[in-house]
């Protein structure tokens, strides 16, 4: 039967072949006459550059009733240093919503937001940006808003703190979709993973940044000398340059240069790199390397290869991995360039994981085809044509315009370098894209990343012929805060030594000894931005590895129960729930780093006492010492008050209700419990926030325990 | 505090009391004075906004058909179509069409035969399956021999046509594309061919690209993923609650012959808008619509959607279990976008959620910093019949979703308990009509918002009035819409928690 069906299929295909190509159309759309472009008016852009260095640009547009400044600074991530990634983010960030010396930022937001209108402001790798957009009611309202958040930010300390925390969140889902972390880790393999251009924040990056760095970066780069100004819309430029120099004019330059962006060193090379998304429902594929300057000989004959190679349909790529074999929905490709350093040449596709090597050899094809089949006549029309015939399009926008000739000022480009390049684009032949191709494109040395499972792949990529796979791992590194710790003998000596005498200053080993349980009444707060939120708390510790901490707060009581290996915790029914092993974990861990614990039990082999310098902390001196457990690995740091060696501080990488991060516990209040030395306040802070404090009431010291308590009943 | 807002507000009223120049006084009706309409015999209606500054013009056609159309087991049809539109016409796309409509036949019965074989599932004949495969691919390829691909798209851009594009909603879909303005006859010619000679060339691979389509869009994303379970929890009976780009199983068993039906019923000219904005002649345009427009011929309006989402009788949850990090959602059933009660709601979500002083923002991310991003908006996934008030929530890392929530409930509450200031409800007026005059800007925008307000309302001067209904607000509107639409029955939860496969 099946055999009968295509046999029949077959003839019929053949019959209607023979006779079908006989039949040929003419395209009526040729003979279509269009009647000539009515001219264009390209607006006058006026420059004007105040003598503090500050450069102005205008364009007066009378359509709608709206003022819009966009603002460029020189500066840019690029000048950050490596510890601090983020910091001129946060800065361009912080600027606008910490406020300003006449201004909060919660004040602008609520003036700017009254009338409509906005002021932003940012920082990106390679420069600075703001923009005001508003009703041309309240152009001197908008240059005001300007000059001062541009001038007199004052980079409060709640709002680094919001944006330090944008920041944390955005680093902990950079790995939840799927196509940007192809595309960063592809950037990292261009540039180099920790250079300027492709480089990441880190917690650790982020909390590493304080508000004095802001306010330094801002004072060295924020200069009037720095600074271009394009100004757009209803407006006349008489009186916009009159309240410009009202708010603007008396800001002094200052002799400070800003360094150049770095130069890239990039060797060609040929590698695979395979990125594990088990959870992913499309792989990605990205190839490519370096790419080019705006101002190299070839830019025009490369503006013609980019539209026939990729981008639009009709491009090779979406013509063959698109359309012809329905690989992808999303596939794209181009060389592309800038002035100060050489931008990307880069090819994507998202497809399947099942047809991953099917995209990924045909993707190379058509780069390689960009070298050896020169481009047909209908190509030229599509790739050269088109953008002849649509060059009209860089004038619909004056937005556009005036920030092309801020742009062009900036690099030192020439004014009229759009239309030269317009002109060069007439001349490009089908032979220059071919050259151009031959010249920028390595299609046999390209870096190529894959994400995906590749579990399912249509071919193993080790058999693909791109050599040996590479893995490349995304963990996201927690930002704990590392101390390069040479663990020699006399180190741990020494932190014994430390340990010891602290022991003593508390009270004497022996009387720690004596300890079976404490159990303690106090008052804990917790201090959120919106204020102090006070709870009670009473705590029974029975020693070695069992805890019940009661915790009341607005009316409602909830139980936290360590008990060995296990443990539960009042669940939102207010029941009692067992606990997961990583809470179980965590708690553990909390009890390994209890003071008494740590004093009751530094001979066994769960403490490493390791000598870690000294430092100062409120004015004394301080000797630390870092506690490792039995594989090395860090439980706390301790830091001892080198006069009376009593106990100062633990900080450690842990958990708290405000979430993950390196907290610091103080001791203050040293008390007399039978015998023992304890403190009776406990101040804690997470990355540097004050975040809690635990007044503690009551101590009292193998009292008679409840039966039961450690249990879930 | 208080005293700081006192601050703020005095320099408002300052600015106010001394606003003299352009914008109050600036003539919005200039610009509802340059746009001129004409309806075709067949039943088209052609809108034009003259504006000379700039020798461009951008074009629109608006299709009054969107996923809500489909029929059961046809999810993603809609835009199916969309994507075939691009595949050019009887003259434009291929090398020899009477070869290649045969060939389509062939394909055509090929494929169905093909398909019958694998909807019989385990009961399939293999041997069959891979014989019929053969011939199908053999057939396929065959008809692909006189394509010239995507040769419709390779001439818009050729002539300097740029942003060729279109959007398919659940209520519409809309195709757009703006030339240097001395070719409206070429937009003409091309856009009432593929409206009235389509070919559906490539259906069966086009498939394929749009299941990827769906993997990035839906699969690959995490607030696709939380939507897309939004929806589906909230819609009971409607096909709101369908997603937009279609079931997977739906997609792999689309038929050439039910894409043209579709097409048939749907693309009608009484069913359609051309919209064209910029350096342009009416009368020209006129003529020229009526040359190559005309060709399509009348067929009458189709029927809208008679389903009605039967009322909530109580909270839905659900709990998505997600390799991604934590998401919130939250939906209340609203009623459709022309009713009266619709201003009001989009004023409560521009207070609720809508920017940094919003209730929302001001709690959760500036004052608690649970919430990096949070917002509220109306009128998901679409608003042509009832819809839905959605708010998210992206939880800062360790914040409790138990606690973000419980404050979106008790901002909300505020808005149904106290009325909204003075202040609040100006600020609102003034966020609304910078909106409406930041829409005005460009050609393609003004181009689509005429043919939408046409077609919603039969009549695009509903366009100038929207900031009029605005205007008209008074803070008891929004209290009351508050009290009416936002309870806790009518509210659909979608709770998304982190767990790594």
């Amino acid at each position: 039967m099946s055999k009968i069906t295509s046999i029949i299929l077959l003839l019929a295909v053949v019959f209607i072949a023979l006779f079908g190509s006989t039949i040929t159309f003419g395209n009526e759309l040729d003979n279509l006459q269009y009647p000539p472009l009515n001219k264009i008016e390209i607006p006058k852009v006026e420059k004007v550059t105040l003598d503090n260095g500050i450069r102005l640009y205008f364009i007066e547009d009378k359509s709608l009733p709206i003022f819009e400044a966009q603002v460029r600074i020189n500066c840019g991530g690029y000048l950050e240093p490596a510890d601090k990634i983020g910091l001129a983010t946060i800065c361009g960030q912080v600027m606008r919503i910490g406020g300003t010396q006449k201004w909060s930022g919660d004040e602008l937001d609520e003036l700017l937001e009254g009338i409509g209108g906005g002021v932003e402001t940012s920082i990106d790798r390679t420069s600075g940006w703001a923009s005001v957009s508003l009703l041309s009611d309240y152009t001197d309202l908008g240059l005001e808003v300007l000059a001062q958040v541009l001038r007199n930010p004052v980079f409060n300390e709640d709002k680094i703190e919001l944006a330090k925390i944008q920041e944390r969140t955005q680093i902990s889902r950079r790995n939840d979709d799927p196509f940007p972390i192809t595309f960063r880790e592809f950037r990292k393999k261009i540039y180099g993973a920790d250079s300027p251009y492709a480089r990441q924040t880190e917690y650790a990056t982020i909390n590493a940044i304080t508000r004095d760095d802001l306010i330094e970066f801002h004072k060295t780069y924020y200069q009037p000398q720095n600074i271009q100004i394009a100004i757009c819309g209803d407006f006349n430029q008489k009186d916009v340059l009159k309240k410009i120099e009202k708010y603007f004019g008396d800001w002094q330059k200052s002799e400070a240069k800003v360094p150049p962006p770095p130069k890239v060193d990039y060797t060609y090379a040929n590698k695979i790199y395979y990125i594990e998304q088990k959870d992913a429902p499309q792989a990605n594929i990205m190839i490519g390397h370096i790419g080019g300057f705006t101002l190299d000989k070839d830019y025009p004959a490369r503006i013609v290869m980019n539209n026939i190679l990729g981008g639009s349909f009709g491009s090779r790529l979406v013509d063959n991995v698109r359309s012809k074999e329905g690989l992808a929905y999303e596939t794209s490709g181009r060389y592309s360039d800038n002035v100060e350093f050489p931008g990307m040449f880069y090819a994507y596709a998202l497809t399947k994981n099942e047809t991953i090597s099917k995209a990924l050899t045909e993707m190379i094809k058509q780069v390689k085809s960009m070298q050896i089949d020169t481009a047909t006549v209908q190509e030229m029309k599509f790739g050269k044509d088109g953008y002849l015939n649509s060059f009209v399009f860089n004038f619909d926008n004056k937005t556009e315009i005036i920030n092309r000739i801020m742009t062009y000022d900036r690099y030192g480009l020439p004014e009229d370098f759009l239309f030269k390049s317009k002109e060069a684009v007439e001349g490009v032949t089908a032979s220059d894209v071919v050259a151009a191709a031959l010249k920028n494109l390595h299609p046999d040395e390209m870096q190529i990343v894959v994400l995906g499972d590749k579990d399912k792949f249509d071919v193993p990529l080790e058999q693909l012929g791109f050599g040996e796979v590479i893995t490349v791992d995304i963990t996201i590194p927690s930002g704990e805060v590392k101390t390069d710790l040479d663990v020699t003998p006399e180190k741990i000596a020494k932190g014994k030594q430390v340990m010891m005498a602290a022991i003593n200053a508390h009270g004497g080993a022996d009387n720690f000894a004596k300890i079976k349980s404490i159990s303690a009444k106090g008052t804990a707060t917790f201090i959120t931005p919106a204020g102090e939120m006070p709870f009670v708390v009473e705590s029974i510790e029975q020693y070695p590895d069992k805890a019940c901490t009661k915790v009341i707060m607005m009316g409602q009581e909830m139980c936290d129960i360590v008990n060995g290996d296990k443990g539960w915790q009042t669940g939102q029914d207010g029941k009692l729930a067992p606990k997961s092993a990583a809470d179980i974990a965590d708690s553990k861990l909390d009890q390994l780093r209890d003071m008494v614990h740590i004093f009751k039990g530094i001979d066994e082999p769960i403490y490493q006492p390791v000598y870690d310098g000294e430092g100062e902390f409120g004015g004394a001196v301080i000797e630390y010492v870092i506690l490792l457990d039995q594989n090395s690995k860090k439980i706390c740091r301790l830091g001892f008050n080198k006069a009376d060696n009593t106990i100062v501080s633990s900080s450690y990488w842990g958990k708290s209700a405000f979430g993950e991060g390196n907290i610091e516990e103080t001791y203050e209040n040293m008390t007399v419990f039978d015998g023992v030395k304890i403190p009776a306040l406990v101040k804690k802070s997470l990355d540097g926030q004050p975040f809690s404090k635990f007044a503690i009431s009551e101590y009292k010291i193998n009292q008679v325990i409840p039966a039961n308590i450690f249990e879930a009943n | 505090m208080g005293k700081n807002r006192f601050r703020v507000l005095l320099v408002i009223l300052a600015l106010s009391a001394a606003m003299v120049s352009s914008s109050s006084a600036f003539d919005f009706t200039k610009i509802e004075k340059q746009v001129s309409e004409k309806t075709l015999d067949n039943g088209l209606k052609i809108i034009v906004l003259e504006r000379h500054d700039v020798p461009v013009a951008s074009f629109i056609t608006f299709a009054n058909v969107g996923g809500v159309d489909e029929p059961k087991g046809y999810s993603g049809l809609a835009h199916m179509f969309e994507h075939m539109a691009f595949k050019g016409t009887k003259t434009i796309g291929t090398k020899d069409i009477n070869t290649e409509l045969k060939l389509i036949a062939v394909e055509d019965s090929v494929y169905m035969l093909l398909r019958s074989e694998r909807l019989k599932g385990n009961l399939a004949d293999s041997a069959k399956l891979v014989a019929v495969e053969q011939a199908y691919d053999k057939a396929r390829n065959d008809s692909y021999e006189y394509i010239i691909p995507n040769e419709y798209s390779q001439i818009v851009k050729r002539e300097g046509g740029v942003g060729l594009n279109a959007g398919t909603g659940k209520d519409q879909t809309v195709y757009l594309s703006s030339y240097p303005s001395n070719k409206a006859e070429l937009w003409m010619a091309m856009e009432s061919d593929r409206f009235s000679d389509p070919v559906f060339r490539e259906m069966y691979k086009e498939r394929d690209v749009i299941m990827e389509e769906r993997r990035e869009s839906l699969e690959a994303s995490p607030f696709g993923r939380l939507l897309d379970e939004l929806v589906s929890a909230a819609y009971k009976a409607h096909p709101y609650g369908i997603p937009l780009i279609g079931h997977a199983s739906d997609i792999r068993n689309f038929t050439r012959e039910e894409a043209i039906a579709f097409f048939k019923t749907y693309y009608v000219p009484s069913n359609m808008v051309v919209s064209i904005a910029g350096d342009v002649n009416p009368d020209d345009i006129f003529k020229l619509a009526d040359k190559y427009f005309s060709k399509i011929p009348y067929s009458p309006k189709p029927e809208p959607v008679t389903i009605i989402e039967p009322p909530q009788k109580g909270e839905r949850r659900v709990l998505l279990k997600d390799p991604a990090q934590p998401l919130f959602a939250a939906a209340y059933h609203i009623p459709e976008g022309t009713n009266p009660d619709w201003p009001a709601i989009e004023a409560l979500a521009d207070y609720y959620g809508g920017g940094r002083t919003s209730l929302l923002y001001k709690k959760l991310v500036k004052e608690k910093k649970i919430a990096a991003e949070v917002g509220s908006w109306p009128g998901y996934p679409a608003n042509k019949y009832p819809s839905l008030f959605v708010i998210y929530a992206v939880p800062t890392p360790g914040s409790s979703l138990e606690e973000i929530e419980q404050d979106i409930y008790t901002e909300l509450d505020k808005i149904k308990n106290e009325p909204i200031s003075p202040e609040d409800l100006n600020k609102i007026k003034a966020r609304a009509k910078m909106n409406f005059i930041n829409g005005l800007r460009d050609n393609i925008g003004m181009a689509i918002q005429l043919a939408a307000y046409q077609t919603t309302y039969g009549n695009w001067h509903q366009m100038f009035k929207e900031l009029d209904k605005i205007n008209a607000l008074t803070a008891d509107d929004i209290k009351a819409v508050a009290n009416k639409y936002f309870s806790e029955d009518n509210r659909t939860v979608v709770v998304m928690e982190t767990e790594k496969n």
